[in-house]
């Protein structure tokens, strides 16, 4: 692709027609780099204030309902105490996690586009960017973000067979669109690493030509394409752009491959003296690349890291979040189900604590 | 989110089926806006896909030659776009019979085109709507892309799109066939045609019904043969079609009669039959004519609307 606009003689007077637009540049003005990416610092930062924010407010309602039940004994306030505790941001960051991934295993179900899953799962993270699960029970947000997908992806479903297909009500898929528009900042584009997939692919074997098997080659797009699915659900979305985050998973399928195709294509030294002589020559016959090739490894290498770090929240995580989060929003429940258990003490065993309250949460 | 407040809205200006457009002032600096404010109701699917595409893709850009969106509010369960106000569009000029314009303003207007094509292109979007009521002019002269509410992500290769877009008298050949895979090249037609008509001063190929505008279109460039588009016998309605010769130069010259040879390559070029030959972005703008005298009139100096 060129990358000029070659300007006009009208306007060779004003600009200078050394001043290319580079893709690097568009990228740089894309809403995906300009407003959805961050340091690893502001991230921390922002989880943490929505957090502090959702949980005091929390403590602020608890108070407020001890204040209006005087007649709680001893116990029971105890109780509520403990059952009723604001979620961290380490916990939010679980939740979100699991119903992130639940998105795609869902959309896989329903037979979605992998663009339009990839872009639900970043509508879904983007949304406790500015949310708190305390205000907004993932669950809710869920299927909004699905539906939501389908439409900014040009993969237009009509509302109520996408509620039938997906067993739930049309009002509840509706309910939160607004508030998920308004959290995206109205922004709706999405650059996902699939693209930048197959251009590598394309390229690897252009650059190593006869040197690689094709079915080989096959076999490696479909592991990386699972792999970034998987990285999608990480926080590499947010430091790195769709190819470096390619580039990281293909680090990571074939190394040897990944590091030889950078020898050819980007110049990179090695220690390999052989290596080093083919690379030079390779390098001459492409076109001018004013890479760093030992920088952009260096990136590759830490984009890998965040992506290897994934967090895989168990179930039984979500559980006892989900009943955490019940119990900040109902602190009645405490002593109700406190109540249901004197009451059964005598005759059958009791279930866990937090188990039977918890269940009615789930999706 | 944004207040309302910071906006006024003035006066009402147009309505069409999922939109209410009102001329305003942005209040902090007096600057005259427009906003669109996007009807809610009545949509059972939600918010409407014409409204997304548009917030999308205006989100994606910020170019000289494509319409500003200044800014996104909900109010009272409304979402406005408040875009920069233009108050006139091409399609105004062009029938505005008091309103005399050189070949030195068709070049300046198609070269705006042009550039916003351009940039909607590198940044892999497909405007599919481009027609002379859809460039609007800013009171500068310059000229803005407007209306993506058909606006689609260049898609991979496999991809299947609709073939059912862009205004009739403006789609191009292989969407007149039904293709479920085309490209930038679509546009690239339509300004074709928005230069002939600017030439011309009236609409070039103005079909009937879509069954018409395949015959209209052919009979004024020639029915493609699969010696220049191979593909074309694949396109089940192709071999129903009346076969026209290609109009030969001289005939295309006295059409257009105040064209220059470059203008004429450069028309061709983009209303070339065969998408894969059809004149990409970059072509257009650098071709000859461009490059030859007159210049292109100064934004600042084209003919405006006369005040009525």
């Amino acid at each position: 692709m060129t990358t000029s606009i070659n300007e006009t003689a009208a306007q060779k007077t004003a600009v200078p027609s050394s001043i290319r637009i580079t893709d690097d540049d568009l990228y740089r003005h894309s809403t995906q780099y300009r407003i959805w990416s961050f340091t690893p610092e502001r991230l921390t930062q922002i989880r943490t204030e929505i957090n502090a924010r959702a949980g005091a407010k929390v403590e602020e309602e608890l108070k407020n309902f001890f204040a209006s039940h005087l007649d709680l004994s001893p116990e029971e306030k105890e109780a509520v105490k403990s059952k009723a505790v604001p979620v961290t941001t380490h916990e939010e960051l679980l939740l979100v996690n699991y119903f992130a991934r639940m998105i795609l295993s869902f959309a896989g179900k329903m037979n979605l586009p992998t663009e339009v899953a990839a872009t639900a799962v970043a509508f879904f993270r983007r949304f406790f960017l500015s949310n708190s699960i305390l205000d907004f029970p993932p669950k809710e947000v869920f299927h909004t973000s699905l539906f939501f997908a389908c439409k900014t992806e040009n993969y237009f479903i009509g509302v109520e067979s996408f509620a039938k297909k997906a067993k739930t009500t049309t009002e509840a898929i509706l309910k939160h669109e607004f508030k998920l528009l308004e959290s995206l900042n109205f922004t709706l584009m999405n650059h996902h690493p699939y693209k930048a997939l197959h251009g590598f692919f394309l390229d690897i074997q252009n650059v190593l030509s006869s040197r690689v098997d094709m079915s080989y080659m096959g076999q490696v797009y479909t592991n990386c394409k699972r792999s970034i699915s998987d990285a999608l659900l990480t926080d590499a979305v947010y430091f790195y752009t769709p190819p470096q985050i390619t580039l990281a998973i293909l680090l990571m399928e074939d190394e040897a491959l990944m590091m030889r195709y950078m020898q050819l294509k980007f110049g990179l030294q090695v220690e390999d003296e052989e290596a080093k002589v083919q690379s030079t020559q390779d390098a001459d016959s492409q076109s001018p690349i004013t890479i760093n090739a030992a920088k952009l490894l260096e990136v590759i290498k830490s984009c890998k890291s965040v992506i290897e770090n994934k967090i895989i929240p168990a179930k039984d995580d979500a559980v006892k979040i989900t009943a955490k989060m019940h119990y900040c929003q109902k602190p009645m429940a405490v002593v109700q189900r406190m109540k249901r258990q004197r009451e059964a003490s005598s005759t059958a065993a009791t279930p866990l604590p937090g188990e039977a309250d918890a269940k009615k949460q789930k999706t | 989110m944004i207040a309302q407040t910071e906006y006024s809205k003035e006066k009402k200006v147009g309505e069409g089926t999922y939109a209410v457009v009102y001329v305003g002032t942005k209040l902090s600096n007096e600057r005259r806006i427009a906003i669109k404010e996007i009807k809610t109701s009545g949509f059972k699917d939600g918010l409407d896909m014409s409204a997304i595409r548009e917030v999308k893709y205006l989100q994606e850009m910020q170019h000289v030659n494509v319409i500003e969106l200044v800014d996104v509010f909900m109010a009272q369960k409304n979402l406005n776009l408040v875009l920069e106000f233009l108050p006139a569009d091409l399609e105004m000029i062009i029938k505005d019979t008091s309103i005399l314009f050189t070949q030195a303003d068709i070049k300046s207007w198609l070269l705006m085109t042009l550039r916003g094509v351009h940039h909607c292109h590198r940044n892999f979007i497909l405007h599919r709507d481009l027609k002379p009521n859809n460039l609007l002019l800013a009171p500068d002269g310059q000229l803005k892309l407007a209306d993506f509410g058909l606006a689609r992500n260049m898609g991979s290769p496999q991809d299947f799109l609709t073939s059912n877009v862009v205004t009739r008298w403006y789609r191009a050949p292989e969407l007149l066939f039904g293709a479920r895979h085309y490209t930038g090249a679509v546009d690239i037609w339509s300004v074709g045609i928005i230069f002939a008509e600017l030439m011309l001063r009236i609409p070039y190929l103005p079909g009937k019904d879509d069954i018409d505008q395949i015959d209209v279109t052919f009979r004024a460039l020639g029915t493609p043969t699969d010696r220049d588009w191979p593909e074309i016998s694949t396109f089940g309605t192709y071999n129903k079609i009346q076969v026209y010769p290609p109009p030969s130069r001289e005939e295309l010259r006295r059409r257009f009669i105040a064209a220059t040879e470059n203008a004429l390559n450069l028309m061709c070029g983009m209303l070339t039959m065969n998408p894969h030959k059809r004149f990409d972005p970059t072509q257009c703008l650098t071709s000859e004519y461009f490059v030859e005298l007159p210049e292109p009139t100064t934004p600042s100096e084209l003919p405006k609307l006369t005040p009525k």
